[in-house]
């Protein structure tokens, strides 16, 4: 499993925009029966929730509250979330002074490094949820004058903008209106308009940053007192909270937990979406979920015998079919044409989508450097039976299987062997490629056609069976 | 090498922990299952209220270069302290109220005064003396100060002390206050 | 990868009736409390402390070697207690992980060395990277992968995790097979 997730996947796949993906990584729009990948897909943040609360918020209280969750708060000695702790004292009663009662209050404590609000002087508090006291920023008011004049000018740019194109547009109007007497009514909506603009003209006047040459000196308690390490904050716990950057440890406060974000991905072609989240951040399951391991064929490595220069060795890989129909398969030699600017499938994408890795990435990506021997014929895949485990007898079509290159096959898998051999001059890891061409039946029904389609997909297959050795001998 | 082991009044020590050597158990103190108590350089003496869990290892050996050939040392372990879950010590003083997180690492020549904790997956192996109330954690074993110590785990040996007597067997003790 | 057979002992292992395989040399602590639903593996040296609380875990359970299961504790005004471990179906423990987790989701891989804190929550499809230490009480959120000392979300799972899982967990399942000879 971690091989899904570190490091160099053994078997990648071409995205129609040109980098090589693992199957987990990509998805499959169905519109434009291609393959997408991270890179290619438009992202647009569909909810913002807090990773400890799991507290659905939406995008316009995030903005609000700056991305942050109201009630959770990170460690700022280790960064990750607090704990809040209740602790009971005995307090005189208010009513009747000889009698005592407990009172619970809570404070905040660090699991990992054992940090508590106590630390940096915050009274403990009656509320188990917020009243935490929030922390003043010292350059907070001039932050907020200059946002306000920046937004004035922003806004400012945007009229400026509308009038250019009301501008242009206005001459031919005019024409007409002159011709059938409308020119008096236009006039007055012109005088309506502009006392508007005069008053946004009217900025705030802001006092410019004024830079001085003069340094506070250095006081001499630096070189005259010791310095105790434990008291003074790394460089990390001081830009976790870039607005008070303390630098001893006493001035360290709890910073407000960051919030994570849920996506939807939609195809830049077609503008279908290809992964969309439920609400809630808990949830696993999707309202779509097109990713290409339910659609493409998962190819995957068995063995592969130690590859040395000159010699041909032996690979085994699994096809396995994840649709629920039955599919075909071919495999034929990878003909990507590493030539042409930008891979292969150039033409293909649309214009204007920027491919997105640099040729010199890319190219290295696709060297191949092995030859792979393929088998010709046309195997086909029984499609996934979820209840195949359960059921003990093993009937099915039978298929005549050349034994010589599958191995075995078990319900919508099939195993195949392969010689490959690598290239004279190779070095470092073997890496070989084929195309696959597999059916696929297309379930949407359009306008057009009701009944579903089954098309041929073609989709380039890297594989990196594992390093070269020179020969043995 | 002799099993010579004295276990007080209230201690509960699980049959299935692994006990070798001169080892004298405190009062209330609770060994779990598949703890390892090795006394191969010296007798070790573990004070009260201590928690020690499963897989944790308290060593007294010889460092690898005197193997056999030093004198016995005395590993004196104080009271209220915790080893958790496959942690490894082998310092030969511990004080009070510490706590040994799990699969942390303590070296032969390390001390451990009062109220330290030293975290998980963390290694000391340096010759030191740890302050009071020391808390050392994360990647680097960072370390800083912690106002007041942990707190002791009565409770919780309380309570293991009436349920753990259910499932499994202990040793009887055999030392009378 | 598709995964190859990985042979055992069938001395070593005692298979059950809803296709437990648990290992001889384990330590099952209270064993009446531990409920294994059906099609788990747990392998030599493993530690699971029933007699603390209760410990259920669901389908497809992978436990490797080593790996010690054992249910949190929660301090009440008036005492203590330890509160049940429930483990969801189709996870996997990587080797001499300790787990003093209060609930944990499906599909959640936890890898080798980790170390996963007091009442931590881990939601449905989460990846825990080998040598973590998850600090006690932290939430982790569905489809994060944690990493590090302390535990921190590092990056996100794709969307075909729970079916990655699943195919991972039965296919290990299968391929635990016993040595043909004895």
């Amino acid at each position: 499993m971690a091989f899904l997730m570190y490091g160099d996947p053994k078997v990648k796949y071409l995205c129609s925009c040109g980098s090589m993906k693992p199957i987990s990584r990509i998805y499959f729009c169905r519109h434009c029966m291609k393959i997408k990948c991270g890179f290619c897909v438009s992202h647009e943040v569909d909810l913002h929730y807090c990773s400890n609360c799991l507290e659905n918020l939406p995008s316009t209280e995030a903005r609000l509250k700056k991305n942050r969750c109201g009630y959770c708060f990170d460690c700022p000695s280790c960064q990750i979330s607090l704990n809040t702790r209740a602790v009971s004292q005995a307090v005189p009663n208010p009513d009747d002074p000889s009698k005592m009662l407990s009172k619970k209050s809570y404070y905040l404590v660090c699991a990992f490094c054992r940090w508590t609000s106590r630390e940096a002087s915050i009274p403990d508090q009656n509320v188990a949820n917020g009243g935490w006291p929030e922390i003043d920023c010292p350059n907070s008011k001039r932050v907020a004058e200059l946002v306000d004049h920046y937004q004035e000018i922003s806004l400012q740019e945007k009229d400026e903008e509308e009038r250019k194109k009301k501008y242009q547009v206005r001459p031919s109007y005019f024409h007409y209106a002159e011709k059938y007497g409308l020119s008096a009514a236009l006039a007055k909506k012109r005088m309506g308009g502009t006392p508007q603009r005069e008053t946004r003209t009217q900025q705030s006047a802001l006092v410019p940053a004024v830079a001085s040459e003069e340094v506070e000196e250095l006081s001499d308690s630096v070189f005259i007192e010791q310095l105790e390490l434990n008291k003074v904050t790394t460089i990390k716990q001081r830009l976790a909270s870039p607005e008070i950057q303390p630098t001893v440890v006493s001035q360290l406060y709890p910073l407000h937990k960051s919030l994570l974000v849920k996506r939807s991905l939609r195809c830049r072609d077609c503008e279908h979406n290809v992964s969309k989240p439920e609400f809630n951040p808990s949830s696993t399951k999707f309202k779509i979920q097109l990713s290409a391991f339910y659609h493409v064929p998962d190819v995957k490595f068995l063995t592969c015998e130690p590859v040395f220069i000159g010699k041909r060795s032996e690979l085994i890989i699994t096809v396995c079919n994840p649709t629920q129909h039955q599919s075909s398969f071919k495999m034929h030699p990878f003909e990507l044409n590493l030539g042409a600017k930008g891979s292969g499938d150039a033409e293909e994408s649309a214009p204007g989508l920027k491919l997105c890795l640099p040729e010199c990435a890319r190219d290295a990506q696709f060297k191949i450097n092995g030859t792979i021997k393929l088998p010709t014929t046309e195997f086909q895949l029984l499609p996934r039976d979820d209840t195949a485990e359960f059921d003990d007898s093993n009937k099915g079509p039978t298929f005549n299987d050349d034994p010589k290159v599958v191995v075995w096959r078990r319900g919508n898998k099939i195993a195949l062997r392969m010689a490959v051999s690598p290239d004279a001059d190779a070095e470092g890891v073997l890496s070989i490629g084929f195309v696959i061409e597999y059916s696929y039946v297309n379930t949407m029904t359009t306008l057009e056609k009701k009944e579903p389609q089954k098309v041929k997909l073609k989709t380039h297959i890297l594989l990196r069976p594992g390093p070269i050795f020179k020969s043995s001998q | 090498m002799e099993n010579s082991i004295k276990i007080h009044q209230g201690a509960v020590v699980c049959t299935e922990c692994d006990l070798k050597g001169d080892i004298t158990i405190g009062k209330n103190t609770v060994v779990h299952p598949k703890a390892q108590i090795i006394a191969e350089a010296g007798p070790i003496i573990i004070g009260e209220n201590n928690l020690i869990e499963e897989q944790a290892a308290i060593v007294n050996k010889f460092p690898a270069s005197q193997e056999s050939t030093g004198n016995a040392t005395v590993m004196i372990i104080g009271n209220n302290n915790v080893f958790e879950v496959d942690c490894h010590s082998e310092a030969l003083k511990i004080g009070d109220q510490n706590v040994l997180e799990s699969k942390c690492l303590v070296g032969r020549k390390v001390e451990l005064t009062n109220g330290c904790i030293v975290g998980a997956h963390c290694r000391l192996v340096s010759e030191e003396c740890l302050p009071e109330n020391t808390v050392i954690y994360g990647d680097n074993c960072s370390r800083r100060q912690q106002a007041d110590r942990p707190p002791p785990q009565t409770l919780q040996i309380d309570f293991l002390t009436k349920v753990l007597p259910n499932y499994h067997h202990l040793y009887k003790p055999n030392l009378k206050d | 990868m598709e995964l190859e057979n990985v042979y055992y002992n069938k001395g070593d292992f005692v298979e059950t009736a809803s296709g437990n395989k648990v290992c001889r040399h384990t330590v099952l602590c209270g064993s009446q409390n531990i409920i294994l639903h059906g099609k788990a593996i747990v392998q030599q040296d493993a530690i699971i402390r029933g007699d603390l609380a209760n410990v259920r875990s669901g389908r497809y359970c992978i436990i490797s070697r080593g790996v010690v299961l054992r249910p949190p504790f929660k301090k009440f005004s008036k005492g203590v207690a330890f509160f049940p471990l429930q483990i969801g179906d189709h996870v996997f423990f990587g080797e001499g992980s300790v787990v003093n987790a209060a609930v944990i989701g499906n599909y959640v891989y936890i890898g080798k060395n980790c170390i996963i804190g007091r009442r931590c929550v881990l939601k449905d499809c989460c990846y825990i990277a080998d040598n973590t230490v998850l600090a006690p009480e932290t939430t982790v959120p569905a489809f994060a992968h944690v990493a590090g000392s302390p535990g921190a979300a590092v990056a996100e799972l794709p969307e075909c995790t729970p079916d990655l899982m699943t195919e991972f967990t039965k296919s290990f399942y299968q391929h635990f097979v016993p040595h043909a000879l004895c």
